[in-house]
C-alpha cells in the first residue's frame, strides 16, 4: 500500500479522498492556495502545504508547485480528484515520470478519451452506439453541408478538444452553417489551440444517463447507471440511480456494452461513460477518466467505496471485486448544494457561513467541506456540499431528501437548498417527466 | 389571507435593535420572515468612504456589483474593455468580475470619459469597491 498520498485538489472532493486515506491508514497531504489556509481539507489532512495564490493557475493548476509539494512531503501517490488537473494527461505523465503513482488511468488513455473525435471512434469500434455525424474533423463548409443535410437539421458543431460548451455551436438551418463553422473553429483554436471540429445530430430534449465503472485492466465491473437529467447550462444539479425511465432490457444492454468497451481499453481505476438517451435509445457522448461529483449515488446503491477502490487498484494493480459482489439496493438521489442564488439567475453567493447545521439520520449522507465560520471565497467552483439520500424506492428517497433539506441550516450565504425543495415537490420531477432542458423552461421563482 | 402589518413592523424593529439580517416568527400556520441586506466589505467602512470621497470629487465611480476577481480584458493580453481618456456609453462593458467560475460583465452606469482605472488586472475586488471613475 502507499506510504503517503498527496491530494491535488480542494473542497468537498479533497475531504472525500482524505477520509478514504484515513480509513486505509495512509497519511494524507493537503495542498492549498493562500486563501484556503483554513479550509476543511487542510484541517483534516495529516500534513498541508501552501502552493500558491488564490488564482487556480498559481496553485491548484500549478504543476511545478504540486510536484515540489510531492517532493517535500515524500508522497508516493497523487490523487487528482475531479476538475483542475484530473484530466490533464500532461500532469499524469509528469507524475508517472517522477516515479510517483498517479491514481487514475494512464496518460495515454486520458489523452485518447480527452480528444472527442478519437473517443467517439474508439467507442464506435468497441460496439457502442454513437450519435450520427461526421467521421472526424470537418475541414470545409461543403463537407459540413453534405454531412448536415444527410443527418438532417438541427446539428451541433463541437470542438474535438472541447469542454464546457466552448467551441460548441447549434445550427438550425443550412444558411447558418457557414458562419457557425467559422466561429466554432475560431473558438476551438483560441481555447484549445486545435481547430478540429466535428458535426453531430442535435437532440432537442434528451436525458443524460451515465454508467459508473471500475476496472483493473483485466476485470471491469459496473456500479449501475445514474440519471443526471436535472441540469442547468450543462451543470448537473440532481443525480439519481437507477434511472426512473430506463426499461430493464435497455438498462442491461447499456451496462453490458459499457463494461465490454472498457474491458478492451486497458483501463485502470474509476471512470464514467456518459450517454444521451432519447426515445428509448442511448448514444455515447463522452468518457470521464476520473472520479465524478455524483459518485456517492453509485457508492450507496452498490455498497462500494469507490475512492478506496481507486486507491486499492492503483496500489495493487488489481481489484478484488467481481460483478457478482455488487448488489443494488433501493433508490438513491443526490442534490448539489451550491453557493448561488437561484432567485437571482444563479448569481454566485460567496461569503462567510455564520450558522451551519447539516442534516443527518437514517440513510442520509452529506459530503461537503463546510463548517460554521468557514469562508466561501469567490475564486473556485460554487459547489459547497452534496446531500445524498437512499430510500427503498424513489418516493421514499424523495421524502427523505425533503426531510433532510428542511433540517439543513446555512446562514450567511444563499444556496440552492430552497430550489431543491421546490424541484423535489414539482409534479414533473415526481413523475420523472423531465429532460436536460427542463430546468431552463420552468420558472421556480 | 390577511397579513398583520403590526407583526412585520415589530419584527423590523427587532432587526435593527439586535443588528440582525433576518428574523422569522411563527404562530400556528402563519410564518412571517423579515430580512434586510447588509453590504459586507472587508475594508473598514471609513476607509472606503474616504477613498470614494477623493475620487468622487472629480467624477463618478462605477463600483463592483459582486465579490470576485477583476479582469480589464476578455482574455489575457487581449484588448482592454476601456482605457483612460476613452469616451464610453451607458451600458457598455467596462470590466469583467469573475466569481465562482462565472464571468459577470460590469456595465457603465452613465455616459462619460474614463478618468481613472482603479484596479489592476487580476486583482481581487470586494462588493461596492470602486473600479473606474468617469468624468
Amino acid at each position: 500500500m502507499f506510504k503517503k498520498i498527496l491530494v491535488a485538489n480542494r473542497g468537498e472532493i479533497a475531504v472525500r479522498i482524505i477520509r478514504a486515506c484515513k480509513e486505509l491508514n495512509i497519511p494524507a497531504v493537503a495542498i492549498h492556495s493562500d486563501v484556503d489556509a483554513n479550509a476543511m481539507h487542510v484541517r483534516l489532512a495529516d500534513e498541508s502545504i501552501c502552493i500558491g495564490s488564490h488564482k487556480p493557475q498559481n496553485s491548484y493548476l500549478n504543476i511545478a508547485a504540486i510536484m515540489s509539494a510531492v517532493d517535500v512531503t515524500g508522497a508516493d501517490a497523487v490523487h487528482p480528484g475531479y476538475g483542475f488537473l484530473s484530466e490533464n494527461s500532461h500532469f499524469a505523465e509528469i507524475v508517472t515520470k517522477n516515479k510517483i503513482k498517479f491514481i487514475g488511468p494512464s496518460a495515454e488513455i486520458m489523452k485518447k478519451m480527452g480528444d472527442k473525435i478519437e473517443a467517439k471512434k474508439t467507442a464506435k469500434k468497441l460496439g457502442l452506439p454513437v450519435i450520427e455525424g461526421s467521421e472526424g474533423n470537418v475541414k470545409s463548409v461543403d463537407e459540413a453541408k453534405k454531412i448536415s443535410s444527410n443527418i438532417g437539421y438541427p446539428v451541433l458543431i463541437k470542438a474535438a478538444a472541447g469542454g464546457g460548451g466552448k467551441g460548441m455551436k447549434l445550427v438550425r438551418k443550412e444558411e447558418e452553417l457557414n458562419d457557425s463553422l467559422i466561429l466554432a473553429k475560431q473558438e476551438a483554436k483560441k481555447y484549445f489551440s486545435d481547430d478540429s471540429v466535428y458535426i453531430e445530430k442535435y437532440f432537442e430534449n434528451p436525458r443524460h444517463i451515465e454508467v459508473q465503472i471500475l476496472s483493473d485492466k483485466k476485470t471491469t465491473i459496473h456500479l449501475g447507471e445514474r440519471d443526471c437529467s436535472v441540469q442547468r447550462k450543462h451543470q448537473k444539479l440532481i443525480e439519481e440511480s437507477p434511472s426512473p425511465v430506463l426499461e430493464e432490457k435497455v438498462r442491461q444492454d447499456l451496462l453490458n456494452k459499457t463494461v465490454n468497451m472498457i474491458s478492451k481499453l486497458d483501463y485502470e481505476g474509476a471512470g464514467t461513460v456518459e450517454y444521451i438517451y432519447d426515445k428509448g435509445k442511448f448514444f455515447f457522448l463522452e468518457m470521464n477518466t476520473r472520479i465524478q461529483v455524483e459518485h456517492p449515488v453509485s457508492e450507496i446503491r452498490g455498497g462500494i467505496d469507490i475512492v478506496k477502490e481507486q486507491i486499492k487498484i492503483a496500489s495493487k494493480g488489481k481489484t478484488s471485486l467481481k460483478q457478482s459482489d455488487i448488489t443494488f439496493r433501493g433508490h438513491v438521489i443526490e442534490c448539489r448544494i451550491n453557493a448561488e442564488d437561484p432567485s437571482k439567475n444563479f448569481q454566485p453567493s460567496p461569503g462567510t457561513i455564520n450558522v451551519c447545521h447539516q442534516p443527518s439520520g437514517f440513510r442520509t449522507r452529506v459530503d461537503g467541506a463546510i463548517f460554521q465560520g468557514c469562508r466561501i471565497t469567490p475564486y473556485y467552483d460554487s459547489l459547497i456540499c452534496k446531500l445524498i439520500c437512499q430510500g427503498r424506492d424513489r418516493e421514499e428517497a424523495i421524502q427523505r431528501l425533503q426531510r433532510s433539506l428542511n433540517e439543513f441550516v446555512i446562514e450567511g450565504i444563499t444556496t440552492t437548498i430552497d430550489l431543491h425543495k421546490k424541484i423535489l415537490s414539482h409534479k414533473k420531477f415526481i413523475n420523472s417527466d423531465f429532460d436536460v432542458n427542463w430546468l431552463a423552461r420552468e420558472s421556480f421563482y | 389571507m390577511k397579513i398583520d402589518k403590526k407583526i412585520i413592523d415589530e419584527l423590523t424593529k427587532y432587526l435593527k435593535e439586535f443588528g440582525l439580517t433576518e428574523i422569522e416568527y411563527g404562530d400556528g400556520n402563519t410564518k412571517v420572515k423579515v430580512s434586510r441586506s447588509i453590504n459586507v466589505s472587508s475594508v473598514a467602512p471609513s476607509e472606503v468612504k474616504k477613498k470614494q470621497e477623493i475620487i468622487e470629487s472629480n467624477g463618478t465611480n462605477i463600483t463592483s456589483p459582486i465579490v470576485g476577481t477583476a479582469y480589464l480584458a476578455a482574455e489575457p493580453g487581449g484588448k482592454k474593455f476601456v482605457d483612460v481618456g476613452q469616451k464610453i456609453k451607458k451600458g457598455q462593458t467596462v470590466m469583467i468580475i469573475e466569481a465562482m467560475k462565472t464571468m459577470n460583465h460590469v456595465p457603465s452606469t452613465q455616459d462619460g470619459t474614463v478618468s481613472k482605472i482603479l484596479v489592476k488586472d487580476g486583482e481581487p475586488v470586494e462588493f461596492g469597491q470602486p473600479l473606474i471613475s468617469i468624468k
